[in-house]
């Protein structure tokens, strides 16, 4: 449901409509003409400078919705309504970045849920002079408002508009207005909003042009060397997008969505064989499980931190202030890491490799033939789903509830693979049937994670524990939360596995291998 | 959100002025606002240059819904709009007179009207009819200005009795002193001697020419004269309903 200012049900809504001016009409001379023929009063012309946010991923813009500070207030605005829905005073602050920054508000409420662990980075300002005119009528009443507006943004061109709004109950005198506007030659109706996507393109990006959500464009007809040199080049293209800012550290996802892209490129080297080189495929899959461990550590702290808050309400409040120097020791050992992590980005042997990655891709994968490579994708794609699910079937049925956590380990990386194959050759499946299909794997991966998760953390925990020297009452008080949060991880994590038989049971179900089978048979 | 009807029986009171610079002051903190006026003389529509349609009539009123709706018109003031009065309200007793539940008309043909505005304010004509007992039963809150004499003392009485005889609660009764003269013995006198009663403010209008002439300038006071005693008045006014409301 798009967002709004208030409830409307079958309420009127007062129109508004804004035009472009023709370039060589100026304002002011439009209004004079107006005024010639409708009693019009104006005011002095009046200045505003706006800075408009979004995240590195358009969470507001792909959801219509866009942010700015006026110097005196933050507005958020819904652009196909055309309306402002939520407004926060706060002159001069316009350095936020994350939502936490922002005092409890509507307009925090309504960015929480959007923004997450983004931060808010400056898009463009532009400066906008605005001559506020009303149309009279005889009783002095004012029955439309006109607002001639001049857009300045950088040192482009200057674009000006007229905007014009209905007062409720006046619906005539808008229209008299609206039919002189048409008459003049002014027809051009933009959104008031227009000036956006060319603000955000005078500063070298454009609306959209980066999403998380990875779906190779593979053609039916490309070969299977083709397809993964496709996979593997948009892959590349995420790790570039996202280097800056994991250099910069404006948010915690830039590390995320370049590990995840790092990740998936592993992923395809080692399942879909045969398909490149081999040498190249050797090589290069050495060069990104280095590139797997560099950027673990940063990103594991990441991830710890972001648990702050729970875990201190998992403990009781005698126990919680012991957590506050190990969240410290955390912040300090993922500072490190950072820096660690930044060192070797700038260094030679990454810009090598991501060079070199780039060029072998660009050559199409130059290189020998080999069993797979000349494969219509299609097929390969048939083959390795199936064998990636008949795996996971059997490695699920095989275990019970007294299996040792190895094994729910294994089968998550399992669930993983299969995750990643259906992503790689996604354009080449049925849509309905690959949603669905999706669904009931993150079912069953959110099960495994969440199992994995918690034995990830335990075992740091216990790690960081046993590094813990006894003697201050400060460790001591750590120590003792720790162990609070142990056992509370480890109840956790024992319901999490008693859920497990039912969730195999609902993947594996006839329905879902029946899908499988249609999908393989179907991959076309 | 809530219904506050601004009367009193006496006409001269202040009411309209009440009204109009309430309802501004309510729009302009953000809340979106209508402002009813239910008086024939159209004192409030006059006020803010609007005339009702031609079509428009005590008989739409009551029938409600999109006749409401077509009415309303947007004041010159951001987030506030005027449901115009009209003179056949003059007779809207008789119609209502005719109608089942005759008490609890208004009440319906405003609930609606909850969901597009935050505050309604009412601006009603100086008797006791039967659409004043509409308007006491629909009001969540009745907003007395009160010129401090013995025979407006005499009146509050009255409203607090009628109240009781339809079975309303006091407590929605506020009071204020209106048209106050400081220099007028009885006026303080009776000031000190209404204030320790409940749903008595201490937010008092003074009697100002400003206020007087908003007729002729035709805006709310602060609008027309932001920096005045008049608009620091109100807005304090508004301010100690605020809270009265909040509180409740």
């Amino acid at each position: 449901m798009p967002i709004t200012g208030h409830n409307h049900r079958d309420v009127q809504r007062e129109r508004k409509a804004v035009w472009l001016l023709p370039a060589a009409l100026e304002a002011d001379i439009l209004l004079a003409d107006l005024g010639r023929t409708f009693p019009l009063t104006a005011e002095q012309p009046r200045r505003t400078t706006a800075t408009w946010f979004d995240t590195f991923d358009w969470r507001l813009y792909s959801r219509g919705i866009l942010l700015y500070h006026d110097r005196t207030a933050w507005r958020l605005l819904n652009r196909d309504l055309a309306e402002e829905v939520a407004a926060l005073d706060a002159p001069g602050q316009d350095g936020w970045g994350f939502c936490q920054e922002f005092p409890v508000s509507r307009v925090r409420s309504l960015l929480e849920p959007l923004l997450a662990e983004r931060r808010l980075l400056r898009l463009f300002s532009n400066e906008t002079t605005t001559i506020d005119g009303r149309i009279l009528n005889g009783d002095g009443k004012t029955v439309a408002q006109v607002m001639a507006e001049t857009h300045q943004i950088g040192s482009e061109p200057a674009i000006a508009t007229i905007r014009l709004q209905e007062v409720r109950g006046y619906g005539r005198d808008f229209d008299e207005v609206s039919d002189f506007f048409s008459n003049y030659g002014i027809r051009e109706q933009v959104n008031p909003y227009f000036f956006f996507a060319q603000g955000v393109r005078s500063n070298g990006r454009s609306p959209l042009d980066y999403t998380a959500k990875f779906r190779p464009a593979l053609r039916p007809e490309m070969t299977a060397r083709q397809a993964m040199v496709t996979v593997y080049s948009d892959l590349l293209a995420t790790m570039r997008r996202n280097e800056a800012g994991v250099i910069e550290d404006l948010d915690t996802e830039f590390l995320h969505d370049f590990r995840v892209a790092v990740r998936r490129t592993r992923s395809g080297l080692g399942q879909v064989r045969e398909v490149l080189p081999a040498g190249a495929t050797d090589t290069f899959r050495q060069e990104f499980a280095w590139l797997g461990e560099i950027t673990g550590p940063c990103r594991d702290l990441d991830v710890y931190l972001f648990e702050e808050n729970r875990y201190r309400t998992r403990l009781p409040e005698k126990l919680q202030p012991g957590l506050a120097p190990f969240f410290a020791e955390l912040r300090s050992r993922r500072a490190s890491a950072r820096q660690r992590l930044v060192r070797q980005l700038r260094a030679k042997k990454y810009r090598k490799l991501t060079t070199a990655w780039q060029e072998f891709l660009d050559s199409g994968g130059e290189g020998e033939v080999t069993k797979n490579s000349g494969l219509p994708v299609a097929q390969l794609a048939r083959r390795i789903i199936a064998r990636r699910f008949r795996r996971l079937l059997r490695a699920g049925r095989a275990i019970h509830p007294a299996s040792p956590a190895e094994e729910y380990h294994r089968l998550r990386i399992q669930g993983k693979k299969l995750r990643y194959t259906l992503e790689f050759f996604s354009a080449l499946l049925p849509e309905e049937e690959l949603e669905l299909v999706i669904k009931e794997l993150k079912r069953l991966q959110d099960n495994l994670g969440a199992y994995n998760d918690l034995a990830v953390q335990q075992g740091q925990l216990r790690e960081y524990l046993a590094g813990l020297r006894l003697g201050s009452r400060r460790n001591l008080e750590q120590a003792a939360a720790i162990g609070g949060l142990l056992s509370s991880l480890d109840r956790e994590q024992r319901q999490v596995r008693e859920e497990f038989a039912g969730r195999f049971a609902e993947f594996s179900r006839p329905e879902s291998t029946e899908l499988y089978r249609r999908f393989c048979r179907r991959a076309s | 959100m809530s219904i506050i009807a601004v009367y009193n029986i006496k006409g001269g009171v202040g009411k309209t002025a009440t009204a109009v610079n309430l309802a501004y002051l309510s729009a302009s903190g953000g809340q979106r606002t209508l402002l009813c006026d239910m008086d024939p003389q159209g004192s409030s529509t006059f006020y803010f240059r609007i005339r009702p349609d031609r079509k428009f009539n005590a008989d739409k009123l009551l029938k409600g819904g999109k006749h409401i709706d077509r009415s309303i018109r947007g004041t010159d003031f951001p987030g506030l709009d005027l449901l115009p009065a009209d003179f056949s309200y003059r007779n809207i007793d008789i119609a209502l007179d005719d109608m089942k539940k005759s008490k609890q008309r208004l009440s319906k043909i405003l609930r609606p009207l909850c969901d597009e505005y935050a505050q309604i304010f009412l601006d009603c004509p100086p008797n006791i009819t039967l659409l004043s007992e509409n308007i006491f039963h629909a009001a969540d809150y009745i907003l007395v200005p009160l010129i401090p004499t013995t025979l407006s003392h005499l009146a509050l009485q009255q409203l607090y009795a009628f109240l009781k005889e339809i079975d309303e609660k006091r407590m929605k009764v506020l009071v204020f002193f209106s048209m106050v003269e400081k220099r007028k013995k009885m006026h303080w006198e009776l000031m000190q001697q209404l204030i320790r009663e409940p749903g008595v403010m201490p937010a008092l209008i003074p009697f100002l020419a400003d206020i007087e002439r908003m007729g002729l300038y035709r805006q709310p006071v602060n609008v027309a004269l932001p920096q005045s005693m008049a608009a620091a008045a109100y807005a304090d006014l508004w301010r100690e309903i605020k809270k009265r409301m909040a509180r409740q």
